[in-house]
């Protein structure tokens, strides 16, 4: 038994693939590693098409830090309708909301910081 | 769901468990001078018993020991005899004057008290420093 995961989401689940469109319109899409052609390898097939691997990973963590959100806040309103839960377990939840939060915004800087430091390439 | 804070199910079991180890100290506190319950007899103490649990198989991560949680197994009654005390004017003196107390000490129920109160905070030191780890582990992205 978890102690942790009673309580319902109730909320639906926001559709991350319908949020974040797949490419910028007006620009050809981006030839990804798997699609350049190595001589004398084969190209191992993927199942979700080679070029979305990446883009499917940061989707599922996405919403699984907002499942941890979700989680955080169906708890604390439960308690605050004065539901039988223990303190202590909202307050945990919080705090795991809290910590996967700070790690997504961390991977985004580290993101964001690939791509400044690709920017700044002298060609 | 990821496993954001290393050790936290255990933790959080095991802190609902000493609730409940506080709910019936609290229990026991209560009824220390209660000489008569619904069955006409006096309180009987109560104890209070935990278990290990395994974790459910689906939440296992692979190749790993699944952390096992504590809950309470079950609350039994103390099978020590009621105290017998002189009270010729009690309402609920026998013939010879003899009142029945519950069978409860409260210096021993203060001393379980402090355990289950100290049992408390060692888990939710380990909450702490679960997410000391964790942050400080964020903290090797930062420069």
């Amino acid at each position: 038994m978890s102690p942790l995961s009673p309580i319902p989401v109730t909320r639906p689940a926001t559709d991350w693939l319908a949020v974040r469109p797949e490419a910028v319109p007006g620009l050809p899409p981006l030839a990804g590693p798997a699609s350049v052609a190595q001589p004398g390898t084969v190209s191992a097939p993927t199942a979700a098409g080679p070029n979305d691997v990446f883009g499917q990973l940061l989707r599922q963590f996405v919403s699984e830090v907002n499942a941890h959100q979700q989680v955080a806040a169906e708890t604390v309103q439960a308690l605050q309708r004065g539901e039988p839960i223990p303190l202590h377990q909202a307050v945990i939840a919080m705090e795991e909301a809290s910590v996967s939060f700070q790690l997504m915004v961390e991977v985004r800087n580290k993101l964001l910081e690939a791509y400044q430091e690709l920017m700044r390439l002298q060609i | 769901m990821i496993q954001i804070l290393p050790g936290i199910q255990s933790t959080a079991s095991a802190l609902t468990a000493e609730r409940t180890r506080l709910d019936v100290i609290a229990e026991n506190i209560a009824h220390a001078q209660t000489t008569r319950g619904p069955d006409g007899r006096p309180y009987q103490r109560r104890v209070v018993v935990f278990e290990r649990v395994l974790q459910q198989a689906a939440e296992r991560t692979a190749g790993t020991e699944a952390p096992t949680t504590a809950r309470v197994a079950r609350i039994q009654p103390d099978p020590r005899p009621p105290l017998l005390v002189y009270k010729p004017g009690h309402p609920d003196a026998d013939a010879n004057g003899m009142v029945a107390l519950p069978n409860i000490n409260i210096h021993e129920e203060m001393a379980d008290l402090i355990a289950a109160s100290r049992a408390f905070e060692a888990n939710l030191a380990v909450i702490k420093n679960a997410r000391a780890m964790a942050l400080q582990t964020l903290a090797i992205g930062k420069r």
